[in-house]
Parts: structure tokens; sequence; C-alpha cells
């Protein structure tokens, strides 16, 4: 047929139109009219942009009030009638020109007014200074930081530890280093602010499971254990993280570790240990949960501690090994983006640290007398 | 006494001159006219009273420049990533298939069949291009940051994997890359003698959150002081500047409100405008025309789909941005925020202490009443030689556009709002963190009084006039010279253009050698064609020291090949800037 379509003459095809039925004539006519009208016709939105004039603009502008920036706040509010200590916070404590027994800070181990922890302070005050003057990444390392961290990873007999300049800080950009968007951490309902701050950076899907409850855990990691078998391929590059807190703040029990261990290699999820209350006072040397349960410190994936508790100093750690720790020195926010540590807090967390291993024995004070109060 | 702000509340765009531009070049200087000519229309020069109680009007032009580098540059910057990425994939083939030795550390045996903890490629910039220049950042140093200190000798059998200490310490480098504005990061002095003293008698930690045992009368006695140095009405302090953005900017703003911050935010700014959970919108650098786009389609328009009104908006600027050198365009701003009602929140981190003509930060550089900026953020590690952040603020203010209070009458104390108040009860650093150190508190005081003069001396006063010529004398040779320099005339935060990253490296390495210390950064901290080093001036540099680093930067420059610049100015350009010339006697 080819052939005869290059043959069509221009004769043939008029006498093919007289030929045609009438309806088909017409249904064609119509159709090459609409195609016209449709060409030529104004092009129209779905949504209709609000054409406001130049004048309802101005008056829209004019009109609108934001909220205050800040609400009310009644004067008598308890935060602002904050008790004012004057002198140091130790053991007896001056609040508000009253003389106290001092119940409320966590100084556990008594160093606060230790006065070797303050002579280490000063010498390093003499020769460095106050302020760093500088993220770590610019000239902002000193010795006595690398130091500190040296002692600190000997101290919890793991490869490496890395050092924050804020307590708060610590869990708060370790988390997000390591768990982004997609990954999946199950958390216990009673962590504590800074470990929530770090979830919400790091933007991943949060599992909460009842406070210390070992059976809810595996049922949520059996869960997602199903959710993964209808998905395995997305499941290779899902990240799983168990994040506990070896002694809760906000309800002062001990997370059940070796539960949390053998869960762990049976659902193939990654430990972080938060260990700002027990390090320093659990364990026979103040290592921590994981010397008070024998646990291998292999065994979990990153330990984050603050050096605000038991050492009597500023700042945070994380420790754990090489792999997992030299990570955050790109990746985490609080340790690129800010000022490093004070070279007189790092000193006096090295001497404080001296201490507890000179005198295990320090570390079974606050037990005993926890134990006498209860 | 009027502010001249107040003037531009009814006027149309505000459009920054534009110098004349030579022909053949895409360079973008920005002259922004700080008194008159604005838009066209006529001001008088307006006097305002400053902090220290002198009228003080601003008249000298701001000149910001950010030079765009010559073609065959940018080709030759993104041949040089390309072929470092061609390597980088040849590495990690010769590596994963075992060819070659992997000094990185690996999982643990009994993890290999987790689920990886990395991803191959979120680390092969790391691992490929940055672990071959590694040595130039995380140089360890042994003596206090000042202008001179002391390096820690290091050097590599593996290239870069690892590091060993030689034991030797290079002695006496100049430091350029301290953020030690006023030179108040020294060792131990007797005028330092109330830190030892404080540290002797409280102690170094203080294990306890401001809410509960941890608000000491140093910190008290801080935030009365930090007020007064702002001339501001209250002030709040905190134990990290990090901390004290991504804590208390979810105080103020949440859900259904919406912050505009500037594209070259710090990280701690966006951290904490992301953790508030409001929108967030992002208005190009120091570039009033987006800023007023974006805020007149908030208020018109409202919030996407639901079209309700915003509750608030929030405008997130920096006073000095620390890698491009600029300074904010704050008059422009506060008229925008006027016009529109909405809120300014300015992170000082680097512009207290060291702008403006007795320190106080950028509202005293342009001359503004501090009243108009609603939330004051800042650091004092950098210009106060110490740890810590501060917020401050009106005590009591009033909404935008409501009509002012009077304060005398009681029935209307109920209207009035406490930022500083509000963050003392709601800042999630109050409640959760702990509080600043007690010595690192008492330096701050004792910095502070210095600058202020109020330890009877105006040593203070001198220090932030040097760091002011200093600054001007190192942009200026440096412009001659003919290096690609950003920002403005007057940030002592120099950043140099060096884009190359074999450059980047080598720039470094060789200054280091010179026993001169600077810092380099390169992506992802910078754009990737737009690696840079990055000067930090000190009012403890001595005219020597400068003459020094500029020359060692001279040979520097044409070794490596990095005077870019296309407008040289000349060798005497005092002769354009003097308008009258002192004949010798």
């Amino acid at each position: 047929m080819a052939t005869a379509a290059e043959q069509w003459v221009l004769v043939e095809m008029v006498q093919a139109l007289y030929e045609a039925p009438a309806y088909h004539l017409i249904l064609e006519g119509i159709l090459i009219l609409w195609i016209i009208r449709l060409l030529f016709s104004k092009t129209y939105k779905l949504q209709e942009r609000s054409d406001l004039t130049v004048k309802e603009k101005e008056e829209l502008i004019e009109e609108w009030q934001p909220e205050p920036l800040v609400p009310p706040i009644s004067k008598d509010h308890p935060a602002l009638n904050y008790n004012i200590v004057s002198g140091p916070p130790s053991h007896s404590i001056v609040v508000n020109g009253k003389e106290c027994i001092n119940f409320a800070s966590f100084n556990f181990l008594g160093l606060l007014d230790n006065p070797r922890v303050k002579a280490a302070a000063l010498a390093s005050l003499k020769k460095y200074g106050v302020g760093t003057c500088g993220p770590r990444g610019f000239y902002g390392t000193f010795d006595v930081h690398l130091d500190l961290e040296d002692r600190l990873a000997k101290f919890m007999k793991t490869e490496e530890a890395i050092i924050y300049s804020y307590g708060f800080a610590t869990i708060a950009s370790a988390i997000p280093a390591y768990s982004k968007r997609g990954d999946i951490v199950f958390v216990d309902r009673a962590a504590c602010f800074a470990i929530q701050k770090g979830l919400q950076a790091s933007r991943s899907n949060i599992k909460l499971f009842e406070h210390n409850d070992m059976a809810d855990l595996e049922r949520l990691l059996k869960e997602q254990e199903i959710e993964d078998q209808k998905n395995p391929r997305k499941a290779r590059v899902t990240r799983r993280f168990i994040v506990v807190e070896g002694l809760y703040m906000n309800t002062g029990t001990i997370c059940p570790l070796p539960e949390l261990v053998q869960l762990k290699y049976k659902y193939k999820a990654r430990i972080f240990l938060e260990e700002s209350l027990s390090f320093g006072v659990l364990g026979e040397h103040g290592r921590g949960v994981t010397e008070h349960f024998g646990i291998n410190i292999d065994d979990i994936d990153l330990i984050s501690a603050n050096m605000e508790n038991a050492l009597a100093s500023i700042g945070g750690f994380c420790c754990g090994r090489s792999f997992v720790i030299d990570h955050q020195r790109l990746s985490g926010q609080g340790y690129c983006f800010s000022a490093s540590l004070p070279p007189l807090l790092a000193a006096a967390a090295i001497e404080a640290l001296n201490i507890m291993e000179e005198n295990p024995g320090i570390t079974f004070e606050p037990r005993k007398s926890d134990c006498r109060l209860h | 006494m009027r502010s001249w702000a107040g003037n531009l509340s009814g006027s149309s765009l505000i459009h920054p001159q534009r110098t004349s531009i030579h022909p053949g070049e895409r360079s973008d200087c920005r002259k922004i006219a700080g008194q008159v000519g604005l838009a066209g229309s006529q001001f008088a020069t307006q006097y305002i009273k400053s902090q220290n109680g002198k009228p003080h009007f601003y008249e000298k032009p701001v000149v910001e420049s950010f030079e765009e580098a010559p073609l065959h540059v940018m080709v030759f910057t993104y041949m040089g990533y390309g072929i470092g990425t061609l390597f980088g994939y040849l590495r990690d083939f010769l590596r994963n298939s075992g060819i070659e030795k992997c000094n990185a550390a690996v999982e643990r045996e009994e993890q290999k069949d987790f689920v990886p903890l990395y991803q191959n490629f979120e680390n092969f910039y790391t691992r490929n291009i940055y672990m071959r220049i590694r040595d130039n950042w995380n140089r360890p140093i042994c003596s206090a940051p000042g202008a001179l200190f002391d390096v820690m000798e290091r050097v590599s059998d593996d290239y870069n994997w690892t590091f060993r200490f030689t034991g030797r310490i290079i002695k006496d480098v100049i430091n350029m890359g301290s953020y030690n504005f006023l030179g108040l990061a020294v060792r131990y002095d007797e005028s330092m003698r109330t830190v030892k003293d404080v540290l002797e008698e409280y102690g170094v930690g203080v294990a306890s959150t401001r809410h509960e045992m941890g608000t000491l009368n140093k910190h008290k006695e801080l935030e009365d002081l930090v007020a007064q140095f702002l001339n501001v009405e209250a002030a709040m302090v905190f134990g990290m500047g990090f901390a004290t953005n991504s804590m208390n900017i979810p105080a103020l703003v949440g859900k259904g409100c919406l912050i505009l911050s500037d594209e070259l935010n710090h990280a701690s700014l966006v951290l904490g405008a992301r953790l508030s959970g409001a929108t967030i919108r992002i208005f190009k650098h120091n570039n009033m025309q987006s800023l007023e786009k974006l805020l007149r389609d908030a208020v018109i328009y409202g919030q996407p789909r639901t079209r309700r009104a915003w509750k608030k908006i929030l405008i997130m600027v920096e006073g000095v941005y620390s890698m491009e050198g600029s300074i904010v365009n704050l008059p422009q701003i506060v008229a925008l925020k006027k016009k529109y009602k909405a809120y300014l929140y300015i992170d000082e981190a680097h512009s207290i202490g060291s702008v403006g003509p007795t320190g106080r930060g950028v509202v005293e550089f342009f001359g503004m009443d501090p009243q108009d900026v609603d939330v004051f953020m800042g650091t004092f590690t950098k210009s106060f030689g110490a740890a810590g952040g501060y917020i401050a603020g009106r005590k009591e203010f009033h909404s935008q556009g409501a009509p002012r209070m009077s304060r005398s009458s009681p029935a209307d104390s109920a209207e009035e709002q406490d930022l500083v108040d509000y963050l003392r009860v709601h800042s999630h650093s109050a409640v959760y963190a702990t509080s600043m150190s007690p010595p690192i508190a008492e330096q701050i005081i004792r910095s502070m009084k210095f600058i202020m003069g109020l330890d009877g001396t105006t040593e203070g006063l001198k220090r932030v006039q040097q760091l002011a010529k200093n600054t001007r004398y190192f942009r200026q040779r440096l412009n001659e010279m003919g290096f690609i320099i950003y920002g403005n005339e007057e940030s002592p935060v120099v950043p140099l253009l060096l884009y190359m990253p074999g450059k980047v490296a080598a720039f470094a390495r060789h200054l280091l050698n010179r026993k001169i210390g600077v810092v380099v950064v390169g992506f992802p901290a910078t754009p990737l064609a737009e690696a840079r080093a990055r000067f930090c001036i000190s009012a403890a540099h001595t005219r020597e020291m400068l003459d020094t680093v500029l020359e060692a930067l001279d040979e520097m420059g044409d070794l490596l090949h990095l005077k870019y610049s296309r407008n040289k100015k000349s060798a005497r350009p005092e002769l354009y800037d003097e308008t009258s010339f002192e004949l010798d006697d």
C-alpha cells in the first residue's frame, strides 16, 4: 500500500471529498473548527493566583499584626526567683545567704572543691590563659585536649575518645552524626532531653519502648524485622540504633545492659549508651555500667558521657572504637563548629581522672550513702 | 531624636548603589551609602546618640567586594577536583580489591553482617581528597593562642592516615588563624589575678543547671555587665556559644512561625532553626531585594496552603560572616523589619568586641539604636578570650506596631513582654544544661571591664582602635598586591581566595615552614570551587608581624600564582582618600 499512498494526487483527494458521506464531512468540519478555537483561546490556570492589586497588598501589610515575640511571663514564676549561690557549690553550699547541705548538685565524687583539681586547673591557666579562640580544626587543639582524650580512652579501655566543650552538646551531636533520615532509632521513653534533641536533629524514625522494658523493645524489633522482610533492599541500607542511658536522669534506674547486648546481636542494631550519670559512679573503678555488669566494652558501639557530674569539670566525651569515633571529627556539629574546651577545664578533668584512678574506693562512697538514704 | 531608619518605613524598596565597574570585569563592588542618597530621597544627616553618650553619625560609605575569579581559574579548579575524583575511584577500587593496603579503621568481625555504619559515597570526599591534605587542619598547639604561639611538629609516614609527633615544637609561629581579635588570649599575667582567685574559691565545675543550684552570684554579675556593655536592658549567659543558638531559637519560635535566614548562616543558627519546627526560608546573602520579596510574600500570602497568617516572622542574620568577611547590611534590614513588623535576631559571634568604635558590635558600627534589634546573641570565645554565649535584649518590650505603652500605668504592665525573663524560664539550656564555669565567667567580666574602660585605663579602647588600624592596613596591602579578598573593608576576618585544592595545601604548608600559622578552608565549609585562606587580624599583631606575613604572602602569591585580582589598586592609596593634605612645616 506504500506505493499507492505515494501516488495520491490532488485530484483524487478532491474526488474522495465529494464521495465521502455527509456526516463524515460535518464531523471533520466541526473538529477543525474546534481545533482552531482552542488554538486561539486564552490559556487558563487551574489555580487562580489571587491577583491582588498593589493597594490591597499594601493594606494587607499594614493590617497584619504578629504575635509578640515572647508571651508574657508572670512575675512570680519560680524560675525567675532563682536561688543565688554565693561561693563554691560543694557539699556545703550557701544559697540565698543561708548555708545548707547540698543534695542538689551532681557532685558525685566530691571533686568540685578538691585542691589537686584546682591546682591542676591553675597550672593550666598560667600556661594557656583561659580561652582557646578557635574550633578544633583551626588551631584550637591543645596538647591538653589530646592528653585528655588519650587518658579517657585508656581509662575506659577503648581505642579512641573525642571531647566536646559542653556536656549537653555531646550526645546531641553524636546521634545525628550517625543516624540520618530513614534510619531507625529505638529509644527508651525516659530518655533525657539531650538525647531527645539529638534525635530530633537527626530526622530519623524514632520508636519508643517502655522504660526498661526489654519485652517491649523485643516486640518493636520483631515488628521491624517483619517490615524488613517485605522490603529487603531498603532494609540493607537502613541503619538501626538503640539509644539507652546507663543511669536514667528522669527515673534513677539502671538499664538492663546484658539483655540489650543480646538483643543487639539478635536483631543487628547498634547500641549507643549515654553514661552521664553512671560514669564515675557505677562499676568497680568507675567505668560505668559496662563494668557494673561485666560486659566487654567493645560490644557497645558508642559510649557518651559528660564530665560535669563525676569529673567536676565542664564538657563531655564520647569513646568507642576508632572506626566509630573518628567519624565525629568531621561530622559532629558540636565538635567542628564550636570552640574547643578551655584548657583549664581539660586539665581539671585530667586531674580528676587521676584521682579516680588512684583511689578506686572513691566511687563506693556515693553508693554507700545512697543505700543509707534509701 | 528620630532614628533615620524610621523615615524609610513609608518608602519603597531601597536599592544599593553600584559603583562604576571597569569594562570587561564582573566584579561586584557595592557601595552602601550610609546616610543620604538612599533611593534618591533626601535626608539630613541625623545625629544619633550612641552608647557612650556622644552623638555620632554614620558617614563613611561601606565598601564590600566579592570579586569573581577569571574563567581559567574556575576551569582549572573543577579540573583539579575532577582529577582528584578519578584518582579517588581508582584508589577505592585498588583498596577494595585488596591490591592496596587499606589504612582506614574497619568494622568489628562480629558486626560484619550489620548494616554498614557509613555509606561508601558519603565518605568519598573525606577518604580521597580531604585525606591527602589533612595535615593542614587540627594542628595541635602547646601555648596560649596569642599573636605568637607554639605549634607541635607532626609528621605522617603513611600519607596522612596517621600522624606522629616528632617531639619538636615550632616556637613563635605568627598566629593568623585564631579568633583573638583584641589580643586577650594570653598566658597568665597579673591582670588575670581575679580569675585565679575565683578559681581557687569556687573551683572549676558547677555540676548543676541554672534552674537548680547552678546560678552563682558570678553569673548574675556577668549578666548585668553584659547588659551594660551592649546598652540593653538585660542579658542571660550560657555555657557554650553553639548551644546558645541551638537551644534558644526553639524557645522563641515554633510551628506556625517563619524564619528568614541568610544563606550563609552558621551551623548553629541552622540547627536551632530546624529544631524549632518553624518554616525556614532562605534569602540570598546580604541581599535586601531577596529579603524584601520574601517578607512581602510572607505577609501577603501567609502560610502555604492554609493561607493563615504567620504567627511571627524572625529574620536571622549574623553581624560579621566568618567565611565571607562581610558585615550585615543592618540599616536596611532594620528598615525592612519595621515596615513588615518582623523580629530581628542578630548573631554577633564575630562582631562583638571587634567592630564599632568602642567595640560594641555592628549596632554601634552603623550608629544605630540598640532598641531596633530584638534579640542580640553573641559569644565570648572570639574577642573576650573565654568561652560561652549570651542572649540580650529588652527586658520588657512591646510587640511591633502596637502603640507604645507608658511604663507608669500599672494596668498596662500585663501587656509588656520580657524577652530575657522568658528565656530564663523557657530556655532549654537553663533547664537541662550546666551553667558556665566560674573562672570563665570571671575572665569575661575582667575582659569586658577592660574593654569598657571600667578598670580605670583606656587600654581597652586603644586595643579596639589598634584592631581597626591593623585591619585596614592588612586589607589595603593585600588589595594592592593583587589578591582576591572578600568582604567588607572594615571586617577583621579576611578571606583570601585560593580556589584550587592543591594550592590550598601548598599555601598552608609553605607558610608553616616560614613560621606563620594560617587557616585554610575548603569544601564543605565553603562552596566547592571557592577554597580560601582566612586570616583573623588581632590587636596584638604588631606592624612588624603584619609586615612579615605580608612579605611571605607576596612571595607565596608569586610562587603559586595566586594574584588573580583584576583591579589592583595603586601602591599609594592614601592619595585617594586624603581630602586635605598637611604640608610639612
